[in-house]
């Protein structure tokens, strides 16, 4: 704890730095603004990279201190460096897309300013080392990914915008009441793999922390009660700021309720308490009700937004059995799902941008018109499903014998069972946007065909989403080692 | 990997071909043609290979560790051989039959890249050594053939899809849901490993192994035919092009077949309850086939309803197999010998449905009749597919039949000696006896029906006159209706079924032989008399009730005489007795959506609605306030100010191009936005919540400090 590592300021600052100058610098085309945002992205990724192949034990800043007792202070672990890797990847990709989409924008310097600086900010939460660090740099992304939201500036987008920032705050300061309660014990808040806390037999008041905490946090992975953010604040962001709300940020509330649960309070206090059998019925229900509103939802953008819904809380069930299967299950659900929906997203956008059309009974014979997007868009979709041999039949695979390993009564088989009807209502809700997109019936009008495929900016990030989305399915070996060992040091 | 990578070869190298062959599409339509058929052709001669080259105990088998998390396995034994060998002769008879059948069809690059992927993925499900990889397979045939199916694209193609691609779906993850569970029980679900685990655990597992064998019964059974999960079988055989519902028909089915035979012989063998399960379900399959088959107007719907029917045959001898335990000899040949006959014969019956349907574009049987006059190979091939799956005697459908009869009837011998109680107790002696009685009559009358509809379509193609004999005479004109290549097609799939029947003994028998181990079948203690009396006198009963059935049904009720004085067919099928119209679609797409949306609703507005009371009570938005009516203070302070400065540089500086900005309009303007989306923020909940959020942070980092 002691060697200092300058260099994990390095991805935190950089884009954060280069965010806030863009406010400043004046471009004198479009061009030289997206070399910039790209030069910063990809040093981001690089640098992100470098850190997560240096050994564990030296990357460690402690070098801050706000007061006595509050501590700033970075580690990266695995786990870190999964999600760190993750974000900039994505922030990467969806960047890349998102200089098309953005061209019909206005403001596009604003966005790009704010949406640097939530990377960084993604950066600093995924390295912190404490849950006080870890709150800070939430309510920063919070904060500044508001601007993301409200884009626009429609009635409506402000709208959303407060929507968000309303559910936000009241999840952060759950997860506040909480972090009080467990300091008021006493206890200093480092994150350690099996949890620092782990009383065998907690109190009623720890086990409330613990349960605020999931909640808080929950909020951002649109988890049932708190999820309404979601479906409003989709639709009216412009398509990369949705995609990374959806494939990253919801992300950010998973990690939280990772280290709070695994790394602070310990799955050992949790298993077997009121706590843990309301969590797992919380995301149960998520589960079912998000993809039943996606299924029943007309728009695009608001489908795609109330299937993430669901699809995160695949992740939250699998945290919340606590059993190592279903903790790897969920962590490469993580992976897996912030890949697939970050690509529906985009090909939502490119749909958007290059035809206008919003609703899904519009998109009659789109598959003609834009061929590799939509084919990217019926891969994915086919990976959400759950279709082997794609990545998230693998991932659900783990999820569901991880659940009937756990032999919690009634509830480790309830699991699986909502997960497989909530996988048909999926295939309702995505397969039926494919097919009507390729197979527009006989009397389509081939002669009036128009090719509005996107240039390669937006379809490049697509491609490479789409292919890692199936690839890492066939060959999940390495990934599913790395996070082996992650359940195996906190279960 | 460890073994022999060409097992991977058989199953990776079609999709890769598909690939290979949409690209070539683009350029060359021909090319990707003949491309395919080199494909299925090469896998075919692979497969041939295998087939002529394997001796017992020399099983070839390919571990490919890692992927999809579990890895796969895939394996050549006999029984694997020859139903691998069947997919690659089905694929490469139609693969080249498509070249004319979708001469002028729009969208042939995808149909040829689907037809390809769903080849080699069926390779997969029969090559499959662990019910992992089954299931991996299974879920990509099922999606990929779905593509073959719509083709056309024509409405009630697509609502066919769609009932075809729910079933799958849906049979797709109950089944995942019955494999999960059999994994968490038996901890293994490599093929070889998981009887004598499940012979093991079944003890104190029973109740968890009879949910997930019936969850994994649930999904193949929905895509082998069974009842109740028949419905898209009738449905989506007529709307494919014909050699897709060849496939479908033929070998597809039979991958849902081949699951319920690895529960049935993995997890239940000789499990006499399992047995009559699944004996039940067979029966039911089996007469409502039959049944629908005789009423049908359509050609292909005739053939689809067939395939139902002959299908349950096979569960049928699934379920004796179970029942008959130790002595199942007969059952195990018998169902292996009906797959594969049937493969061949659902081939060559709709590739013969198929020349019809690509000469006319129509398949009511009184549009189509009398087409075949005339037309000797088409007569052949038709007329060889009929008496195949009639069960007339020198003909193979007889031997599989006759030893699936002979299966019952021998339990039923069993019975009343006694023995039979033994495996199968819900009743012991004369009373279960006297229900396999029953069960061997409704076998033979079902026999009977195949007979009957196989002659009402045979007379309709071949005999009778259509109606109009302008129509009929130009269908007699017709004679170049195929060409050489489909011709040869047909002819050579039509000339192997009499082959089998004539020689079962050096033939079926030894396919039997060859497979029977799968299913840990025995060679019967002495050779089965195919021709004997006995075994002729089942056939004999099935024709002449056949031609009953045939007479007094078809012709007496179906046919009804117009004002014109021409016969015509009419529908006596009750419309409205649909079971997806009548109770799926209700269900599954009205009353269960709905109710659950209802109750999701409620869930999803629940918080939001809280946001909404407290909007509408504690925080009112600010109405009215209209914008005041002059003087942004501030922008009009600062906007002076620098109008000044401004005046003042145009004087000094700027003097050749001077400055021309009104600054407080400029900032009027944007303090009016500004102000505006602050009215916004400020009159919010979110705002509200956000100050006191900043409050409690600021109090609490005052009280870290001061402690």
């Amino acid at each position: 704890m002691d060697i200092n590592n300058y260099f994990l300021l390095f991805p935190v600052l950089l884009p954060i730095i280069a965010g806030v100058l863009l406010m400043f610098i004046k471009f004198g085309k479009r061009e030289h603004m997206q070399l910039y945002i790209l030069l910063i992205l990809v040093i981001d990724l690089a640098s992100i990279g470098w850190i997560a192949l240096q050994p564990e034990d030296t990357l460690t800043l402690s070098q801050f201190f706000i007061a006595e007792g509050l501590h700033v202070f970075f580690h990266v672990d695995m786990l870190s460096k999964i999600f760190s890797v993750l974000i900039a990847f994505v922030w990467l990709m969806v960047g890349i897309a998102s200089f098309e989409y953005m061209a019909h924008e206005k403001n596009e310097q604003r966005f790009y300013c704010f949406y640097l600086v939530v990377g960084g900010v993604l950066s600093a939460l995924a390295f912190s080392g404490n849950l006080l660090t870890m709150y800070v740099f939430y309510e920063m992304m919070t904060l500044t990914s508001m601007p993301l939201v409200m884009h626009n500036l429609s009635h409506e987008a402000i709208m959303a915008g407060l929507k968000y920032l309303f559910y936000s705050v009241a999840g952060a300061f759950m997860v506040l009441f909480g972090f009080f309660l467990f300091n008021a014990e006493g206890r200093v808040l480092y994150f350690a793999p099996g949890g620092i806390i782990n009383e065998p037999n907690p109190s009623g008041i720890m086990l409330f922390a613990v349960f605020l905490m999931i909640i808080g946090f929950g909020t951002k992975a649109g988890m049932f009660p708190m999820h309404g953010w979601l479906p409003t604040a989709h639709p009216v962001a412009p398509a990369p700021a949705s995609a990374v709300l959806s494939g990253v940020i919801t992300k950010a509330g998973v990690l939280g309720i990772i280290r709070s649960v695994y790394y602070v309070a310990g799955p050992d206090m949790i298993k077997g308490t009121w706590v843990q059998y309301t969590w797992i019925i919380l995301s149960i229900l998520t589960i079912f009700m998000g993809s039943m509103m996606a299924y029943k939802e007309k728009v695009l953008k608001k489908r795609l937004a109330y299937s993430t819904v669901s699809q995160v809380s695949y992740i939250l069930f699998g945290l919340s059995v606590m059993q190592p299967i279903a903790f790897v299950g969920a962590l490469m659900h993580v992976i897996f799902h912030s890949l697939v929906k970050n690509t529906l997203f985009v090909s939502a956008g490119a749909i958007i941008c290059k035809t206008g059309k919003t609703k899904v009974r519009q998109l009659v014979g789109i598959g003609k018109e834009m061929p590799v997007t939509m084919w990217c868009f019926t891969l994915v979709s086919l990976t959400l499903i759950g279709i082997p041999p794609t990545s998230a039949f693998v991932s659900k695979w783990y999820l569901i014998f991880g659940a009937l390993d756990s032999g919690i009564p009634g509830l480790s088989w309830v699991g699986p069972v909502v997960l497989l009807i909530s996988a048909l209502l999926t295939a309702g809700y995505l397969l039926t946007i494919s097919i009507k997109a390729f197979f527009p019936g006989e009397d389509y009008d081939y002669t009036k065909l128009v090719n509005h495929e996107p240039t390669w900016r937006m379809l490049l990030p697509m491609v490479v989403m789409t292919a890692l989305a199936v690839i890492l399915g066939i060959w999940p070996a390495g990934l599913m080692k790395i996070f082996a060992d992650i359940a195996a040091s906190v279960l | 990997m460890i073994g022999n990578p060409i097992l991977l070869l058989l199953v990776v190298g079609p999709m890769a071909a598909a690939v290979i062959g949409y690209l070539i599409g683009r350029v060359n339509k021909s090319a990707r043609d003949y491309f395919a058929d080199a494909v299925t052709i090469l896998t075919f001669l692979a497969m041939a290979f295998f087939f002529l080259t394997y001796k017992e105990g020399q099983e070839v088998s390919l571990v490919v560790p890692e992927v999809c998390g579990m890895g796969l396995s895939f394996k050549l034994d006999g029984f694997r051989i020859i139903f691998a060998s069947v997919t690659a002769f089905m694929w490469m008879m139609t693969t080249i039959f498509s070249k004319e059948y979708l001469a002028h069809a729009r969208n042939r690059n995808r149909y040829y890249f689907f037809l390809l992927v769903t080849f080699g993925a069926t390779m997969g499900v029969f090559l499959s050594d662990d019910l992992f990889t089954t299931f991996v397979f299974f879920e990509i045939m099922s999606l990929a053939s779905y593509v073959c199916v719509i083709h056309d694209e024509k409405k009630e193609t697509m609502y066919a899809g769609a009932v075809y691609l729910a079933v799958a779906v849906i049979g797709g993850m109950v089944t995942l849901m019955g494999l999960l569970m059999l994994y968490h029980a038996a901890g293994t679900l490599q093929l070889d490993a998981l009887l004598s685990v499940c012979e093991e655990i079944f003890p104190e597992n029973a109740r968890w192994l009879y949910i997930a064998g019936g969850c994994i019964l649930f999904g193949f059974g929905a895509k082998a035919g069974m009842y109740p999960l028949h419905i898209w079988l009738p449905m989506a055989h007529p709307v494919a092009p014909a050699p897709a519902s060849a496939l479908l028909s033929g070998i597809i089915t039979k991958t849902g077949i081949f699951g319920v035979i690895v529960i049935s012989s993995r997890i239940f063998l000789h499990n006499g309850y399992w047995g009559m399960v699944i004996l039940l379900f067979g029966v039911i399959t089996m007469m409502l086939g039959g049944i629908l088959a005789v009423f049908s107007l359509d050609l292909k719907r005739t053939l689809a309803c067939s395939s139902m029917s002959q299908l349950g045959f096979i569960f049928v001898g699934i379920g004796m197999q179970g029942l008959l335990g130790e002595e199942n000899a007969l059952a195990v040949r018998g169902t292996m010998l009906h797959m594969f006959n049937h493969s061949n014969l659902k081939l060559v019956l709709f590739m013969a449905a198929g020349v019809v349907v690509m000469n006319l574009h129509k398949l009511n049987l009184n549009d189509i009749r009398g087409f075949g006059r005339k037309k000797p190979l088409l007569l052949y091939t038709f007329l060889m597919g009929s008496l195949g799956i009639g069960g007339i005697p020198l003909f193979n459908g007889y031997v599989s039949k006759t030893l699936i009869h002979e299966s019952i009837v021998e339990y039923i011998e069993l019975l009343k000696e006694g023995h039979g109680a033994a495996t199968f107790a819900f009743a012991s002696g004369a009373g279960t006896a006297a229900l396999f009685k029953v069960i061997e009559w409704l076998f033979i009358i079902t026999g009977a029906m195949t007979v009957a509809y196989m002659t009402k379509l045979f007379i309709v193609l071949f005999v009778e006159k259509n109606s109009d004999p302008e129509i009929q005479k130009k269908y007699e004109a017709k004679t170049n209706y195929c060409n050489k290549v489909t011709a040869a097609v047909l002819a050579i799939t039509a000339t192997i079924l009499p082959i089998l029947g004539v020689l079962p003994t050096m033939t079926l028998d030894k396919l039997a032989d060859m497979g029977q181990g799968f299913m840990f079948g025995v060679s019967p203690h002495h050779a089965v008399h195919y021709f004997s009396l006995v075994n002729l006198k089942g056939g004999l009963y099935s024709i002449v009730i056949g031609a009953l059935i045939y007479v007094v049904i078809i012709r007496g009720w179906m046919m009804v005489k117009m004002k014109t004085g021409t016969v015509v067919y009419v529908n006596r099928w009750p419309e409205r007795l649909d079971l997806l119209e009548l109770v799926y679609y209700p269900i599954v797409m009205i009353i269960l959506p709905n109710v659950a949306a209802f109750i999701c609703r409620c869930m999803d507005f629940m918080m939001d609605g809280l946001i909404l009371l407290a909007r509408k009570t504690t925080h009112r938005q600010l109405h009215g306030g209209k914008n005041p009516p002059k003087g942004y203070r501030v922008s009009f302070w600062l906007g002076g100010i620098f109008n000044t400065v401004t005046l003042w540089l145009n004087k000094t500086i700027y003097k050749k191009h001077p400055l021309k900005r009104d600054y407080v309009l400029r900032f009027a303007e944007k303090e009016r936005v500004f102000k505006d989306a602050n009215k916004i923020i400020v009159a919010s909940v979110s705002f509200s919540l956000l100050m006191f959020g900043i409050g409690i942070i600021i109090t609490v980092l005052y009280l870290f400090m001061v402690r």
